[in-house]
């Protein structure tokens, strides 16, 4: 008996729903035995990881706040993914849509008080966009490797925020701790669930608005072609240079939209401590929904449940701290090794007598 | 060539079937081959040779069916199995390090070889081998310093120094020039005298005649016929593998030109680096006119084509369309004036293969009323437009939403060809149209070219065979060296004329 | 539709397993938020020695828990958010950064104390704490003012918020006290805890010729840089000579063990009220450790004599003339700087190299 892999041909809708069920069981038999050995009972863990992540409103509500931002990155990584621009930068353009929400909240305040939320959010999402089109535009004329230009990026953006409220924006009633002065009250993005805030309902909607985008018009189909096969969509007339910065803005646009939710729902100000990685998060939360804006929902609320839930390993069973990132790890791996099976097959082969 | 029928095969496959999801692409094939002997597999695309070969190579699992190497039976699981055998494959694409030398691509990935090789050793066998079978190969050049043809020849060093003695060839001649082609043909003659065999895939009817003893034909997935090859005629091989009588003579109607389409003044272009691809080049084509580009491959025709749809950039001269200036417009602005373009690199530049059949047949029309409205697509009407697309041009595929990539060759062409000539609003360029199809395809293409040279098309169709350009085309302009080196009337083309020019020899102005 | 109900009756049960809450009397639970991990040996193994002072204590009628490593950001809130709702009776958060969200989670949980080290929001069920180490530190500084020989002394220093600042001038008026050609330089790291970034900071300094290094940093890597060089150190947080050896002359230490102590035992018995707790060396609250061998008699008493005025009240160490950076008096002769003033101190004093940002 032999065991070959084998290409799938075609992918069947009952593997592609199957294997993450089977890979998350695998996930769960992993991190028990790490768990095991920790001398924590793995089913007890999960049952409070689970009532951490989703036990009760309260629960989920937190778990939804950690979900929306990395929805919005999901959604802006996925974009760029398709066609294949690998933008590793979500994590700069999210910080930039923080700042330039931050810079309208604080230093335009001679705006009605009401457009203040709106308009910073769009300067924001201007902010992240250009963030995005910066490496796009490179790429695009000069064939500039975008892994590398993005990822550069991140960290200006990082410094760059980090010089703004440990210095000229560093709020002069704050003892001198880094971090800028709160936005106004009325300004800040409602919550209606414990800390859950509108933003969730922000990035649903542009999760259908993305999915009919691609699916349904001749744009969405241009980026397929581009993403594919771009030779012969520039054989077939479609704009290749423009299509990677038009994809590339909306992509940073996103990601600028999380940091500047982020920032006018729950942090209500710029500060050290809103950087916390959703934007490398948002390549897991693109390659386990297969770019499709609709999975990625799904997917980060999971990713955030696991984040969230993974505080309990501390909390309740008095994990440390970097025991929690392992099994956060575990459990993440597996499936992310998961989809080598939605594109290939296993067949166990007997091998006849000879 | 004195095959004794009384020999035992040396090797025999037995009800082999393979399936792929929606085809069967070897329904029970048997095969037999015997030392000393050369068995051509003819077939149209998508036939199954080369899946019935891969077999062989270890490459495919077949689901049924078994092998037998002299003899004795044999599991192929695995190249390293295959080559055990003693079964060596040249596929069409080489297997080849272009920064390595000779004697280095030949030891890569061989087992027996030690962590630290003795080159010398090595070298001195590869010697000894090009000497035997005259393969002219120095161990020590490089292999990106190669022409194709010396290529192909490393990689049957590569087998021989493996002690292969059943060599696989998958067309080899496509990428050969006669000489080298008649070269390869010594080489095997001289391996064949020691008792190795040989298979080779092909589908030309000519040189099954030339090269081989015995044929085995394949048509859709079945074994068709095996006939020693001098007991049959090309017809007959045509017949059989196309399943009914071919036409090798082409219908035409007579010559009647209207408005001028396209015109190309002094036209020149270069590269990044500055080099000229294109020089000086002038030519008119008019409405319901052929011209056809000959040369040989690699002196600007592609590009020419190319420029023609705006993928390059012409740095002076100017080209027109319809009277008007179209000098260096984007492709969409090309397509907009009607122009259709039949790429010669099909799956990297004509289709989207991760994508549907459908949607590949709508990229061209996708951005007009009725396929779509206000940038929203029109779903419903792209699946019935595909679907008409599909049955009128006899694509053969299992869905309309099957992924292009899923398609045989000649199915990809034809996907193409719908959608160009669909959407051919006056002028066509087509580079290498029936390059790799198989007869009938190839009929099918030449009728579409003229179908559209009767609906007032202006047509530029490149191509290396000159037997079709004489025969499809009204004109033809000979390319060497990005110039054009004369334009002749198809009609009274002379074909020792038109390899002087080939060969870059200026027509003498008459 | 069989398969359907099927289906929810798993779920159902399920659920209701994991829903089950088991309900009998608890213990008071208390939870302490770290910034870094107890294992730190500075700042927050300090707290966790007086948590578990606090337990030894009040034993099984109090269920402690912590978490390590949290951030100062949104992500903190949502850690006292969940030990709020799941019925913990106290929290502790031990950093500056936490205050806001501290707040902010108090607002929602007005049953649950809430006590936050460093910060200055307080509501009817939030209390602040902290400790004058400025006066053990203005003690370390009496010493590095005698032993140091080049004049530079190198201060490791985490953010330039007022905490910081008023420990680099306590520490320098030390120095000035006693040897006032010395100047104390500082470099800033922007974090409490990075061993990297604190060795670093820490090269930085000995690079530039500091004999003597003291810090407002969390772990032993300063001290250890300057003993790999032969030079000495003032550790900080902990008795950083337990780790690392004599080149660490004194350490100003925290005893957070009092005041968990006698809070706690407030909360028990239901007489906590909202307070803004400073205590310093009287109250126990802050220490100057043991001295290591290196240092001379003389110094010792110099140190022991400043050691009990301030114990006394009869002196604190703002007591005019204090004079800034450009040697103007801030604080004149005769005058003492109000607590308010100290707490909002953004000037460095003179004898000071480098800038409050």
């Amino acid at each position: 008996m032999r065991i070959v892999l084998a290409k799938r041909e075609t992918r069947s809708q009952i593997i592609s729903t199957l294997v993450p069920i089977i890979s998350f069981l695998v996930s769960l038999i992993l991190g028990g035995i790490v768990l095991a050995f920790s001398k924590a009972n793995p089913l007890d863990t999960y049952v409070y990881m689970f009532r951490g992540a989703f036990g009760n409103w309260m629960a989920f509500s937190e778990t939804l706040v950690k979900a929306i931002p990395l929805m919005l990155t999901g959604l802006g990584v996925s974009l760029a993914f398709r066609i294949r621009f690998w933008n590793i930068g979500a994590e700069g353009q999210y910080v930039w849509g923080a700042i330039g929400t931050a810079w309208v909240m604080l230093y335009w305040q001679f705006l009605p008080v009401q457009a203040l939320l709106p308009f910073s959010l769009l300067v924001g999402m201007t902010a992240g966009a250009i963030w995005a089109g910066i490496p796009a535009v490179m790429k695009a004329v000069w064939k500039v490797d975008e892994t590398l230009t993005t990822l550069m990026l991140n960290y200006v953006a990082i410094l760059f925020a980090e010089y703004l409220y440990y210095g000229p924006w560093r709020d002069p009633k704050g003892y001198g701790f880094p971090g800028s002065e709160p936005f106004p009250r009325e300004a800040w993005l409602p919550r209606f669930l414990g800390r859950a805030h509108w933003g969730l309902f922000i990035a649903i909607i542009i999760a259908f608005i993305l999915f009919f985008v691609l699916t349904r018009t001749k744009w969405g189909l241009e980026i397929q072609m581009i993403g594919k096969n771009p030779d012969a969509a520039r054989c077939l007339g479609v704009n290749i240079k423009w299509g990677i910065i038009m994809v590339l803005l909306l992509s940073g646009a996103l990601s600028g939209l999380a940091g500047g939710i982020e920032v006018a729902a729950i942090a209500h100000r710029l500060q050290k401590g809103i950087i916390s990685g959703y934007g490398y998060t948002a390549i897991i939360i693109a390659w386990m929904s297969q770019l499709n804006p609709i999975a990625a929902l799904f997917v980060a609320i999971l990713m955030a449940g696991l984040l969230v839930g993974g505080d309990q390993l501390q909390m309740m069973i008095g994990l440390p701290a970097a025991m929690g990132l392992v099994i956060q790890g575990l459990l993440l791996f597996p499936l992310l090794a998961g989809t080598i099976f939605t594109e290939y097959k296993i067949r166990i082969k007997k091998t006849k007598e000879v | 060539m004195n095959r004794e029928k009384v020999k035992s095969p040396v090797l025999r496959m037995v009800g082999i079937t393979k399936r792929f999801p929606g085809v069967v692409a070897n329904d029970s094939i048997n095969l037999e081959l015997y030392p000393g002997e050369v068995l051509a597999l003819l077939g149209e695309n998508g036939a199954g040779k080369s899946t019935l070969m891969n077999v062989l190579a270890g490459l495919y699992d077949p689901d049924e069916g078994e092998i037998y190497a002299q003899g004795k039976r044999v599991e192929i699981r695995n190249p390293q199995d295959s080559m055990h055998c003693g079964i060596g494959m040249i596929h069409q694409e080489f297997a080849l390090v272009g920064n390595m030398t000779v004697a280095e691509n030949i030891i890569l990935g061989l087992k027996e070889i030690p962590f630290v090789p003795s080159m010398t050793e090595v070298k001195e066998k590869i010697k000894e081998l090009s000497k035997r079978y005259n393969l002219k190969v120095n161990p020590d050049t490089f292999i990106q310093n190669m022409s194709i043809g010396e290529q192909q020849r490393v990689e049957i060093m590569k087998l021989v120094y493996r002690g292969a003695n059943i060599l696989i060839l998958d067309e080899p001649t496509a990428v050969l020039t006669p000489e080298e082609a008649r070269d390869l043909n010594r080489i095997i003659i001289t391996m064949l005298s020691e008792g190795k065999s040989a298979i080779f895939i092909t589908h030309k009817m000519d040189e099954v005649i030339q090269f081989s003893h015995r044929v085995q034909i394949l048509r859709k997935g079945k074994s068709e016929a095996v006939c020693n090859t001098k007991d049959v005629t090309q017809r007959d091989l045509a017949k059989l593998m196309v399943g009914r009588e071919v036409l090798f003579r082409i219908e035409k109607k007579a010559f009647n030109p209207g408005s001028v389409r396209v015109k190309l003044e002094h036209m020149s272009a270069e590269d990044e680096t500055g080099r000229q691809f294109l020089k000086d080049i002038s030519f008119e084509i008019r409405a319901g006119e052929i011209l056809g580009i000959a040369g040989v491959a690699g002196n600007g025709q592609q590009k020419l084509a190319g420029v023609l749809i705006g993928l390059f950039p012409v740095s002076s001269g100017t080209i027109q369309i319809n009277g008007k200036d179209m000098t260096n417009k984007p492709p969409i602005q090309m397509i907009r004036t009607g122009i259709s373009y039949i790429p010669a690199d099909r799956i990297a530049m004509g289709i989207v293969g991760d994508m549907s059949v459908a949607h590949n047949l709508a990229m061209k029309k996708y951005r007009e009323e009725p396929l779509s409205k206000k940038g929203i697509l029109h779903s419903a009407r792209i699946l019935s437009f595909a679907k008409q697309m599909i049955s009128f041009f006899n694509i053969s595929t299992p869905e309309p939403s099957t992924y292009v990539k899923f398609l045989s060759g000649g199915n990809i062409q034809k996907t193409i060809l719908a959608r160009e000539i669909d959407a051919c609003r006056g002028i066509l360029v087509a580079v290498y149209p029936s390059r790799g199809l198989d007869v009938g395809a190839t009929e099918a293409v030449r009728k579409q070219i003229l179908e559209q040279r009767e609906k007032g098309s202006a047509i530029v169709l490149v191509s290396e065979e000159l037997d079709e350009l004489i025969a499809v085309a009204d004109t033809i302009a000979v390319m060497s060296e990005g110039e054009i080196m004369g334009v002749v009337d198809a009609q009274t083309a002379d074909i020792e004329e038109l390899g002087m020019m080939m060969a870059g020899v200026r027509r003498r102005s008459s | 539709m069989k398969k359907i109900g099927l289906i929810l009756l798993l779920l159902f049960l399920a659920c209701s397993l994991i829903f089950a809450q088991e309900a009998k009397a608890e213990p008071f639970k208390i939870a302490f938020v770290y910034i870094g991990p107890p294992g730190d040996l500075g700042w927050t193994y300090m707290h966790d020695v007086g948590r578990k002072q606090m337990m030894d204590v009040y034993g099984d009628r109090v269920d402690v828990g912590f978490i390590e490593s949290v951030e100062e950001g949104p992500d903190s809130a949502r850690i006292m958010r969940q030990y709020a709702m799941q019925g913990y009776d106290a929290i502790f958060a031990t950093s500056f950064g936490y205050m806001d969200y501290m707040h902010e989670v108090a607002m929602d949980f007005p049953d649950v104390y809430f006590e936050h080290c460093s910060g200055y929001k307080t509501a009817d069920n939030m209390a602040t704490y902290f400790g004058r180490i400025y006066q053990p530190r203005y003690l370390s500084g009496l010493i590095a003012g005698k032993m140091t020989k080049s004049n530079i002394i190198g201060y490791v220093a985490a953010f330039p918020i007022p905490e910081v600042v008023r420990g680099i001038n306590a520490f320098t008026l030390g120095v000035q006290e006693v040897n006032p050609d010395a100047k104390v330089h500082v470099v800033w790291t922007n974090t409490w805890y990075d061993p990297v970034k604190e060795r670093e900071a820490a090269i930085a300094l000995l690079d530039q010729g500091a004999d003597i290094l003291a810090q407002h940093q969390d772990t032993t890597e300063p001290p250890k840089a300057a003993q790999e060089r032969g030079k000495h150190s003032i550790g900080y947080d902990a008795d950083m000579r337990q780790f690392v050896g004599d080149s660490v002359l004194v350490s100003p230490v925290w005893n957070w063990g009092t005041y968990y102590i006698d809070t706690v035992g407030k909360m028990l018995d239901g007489t906590w009220e909202t307070h803004q707790f400073w205590g310093g060396l009287t109250e126990d609250a802050v220490k100057l450790s043991d001295f290591s061998p290196l240092v001379p008699q003389d110094i010792r008493d110099l140190v022991a004599d400043k050691k009990a005025k301030i114990e006394s009240g009869e002196w604190d160490v703002f007591n005019g003339p204090i004079y800034n950076q450009k040697g103007e008096v801030v604080v004149p002769k005769g005058q003492v700087m109000s607590d308010n003033d100290k707490l909002n101190m953004s000037f460095f004093v003179k004898g000071v190299v480098g800038r409050v940002q």
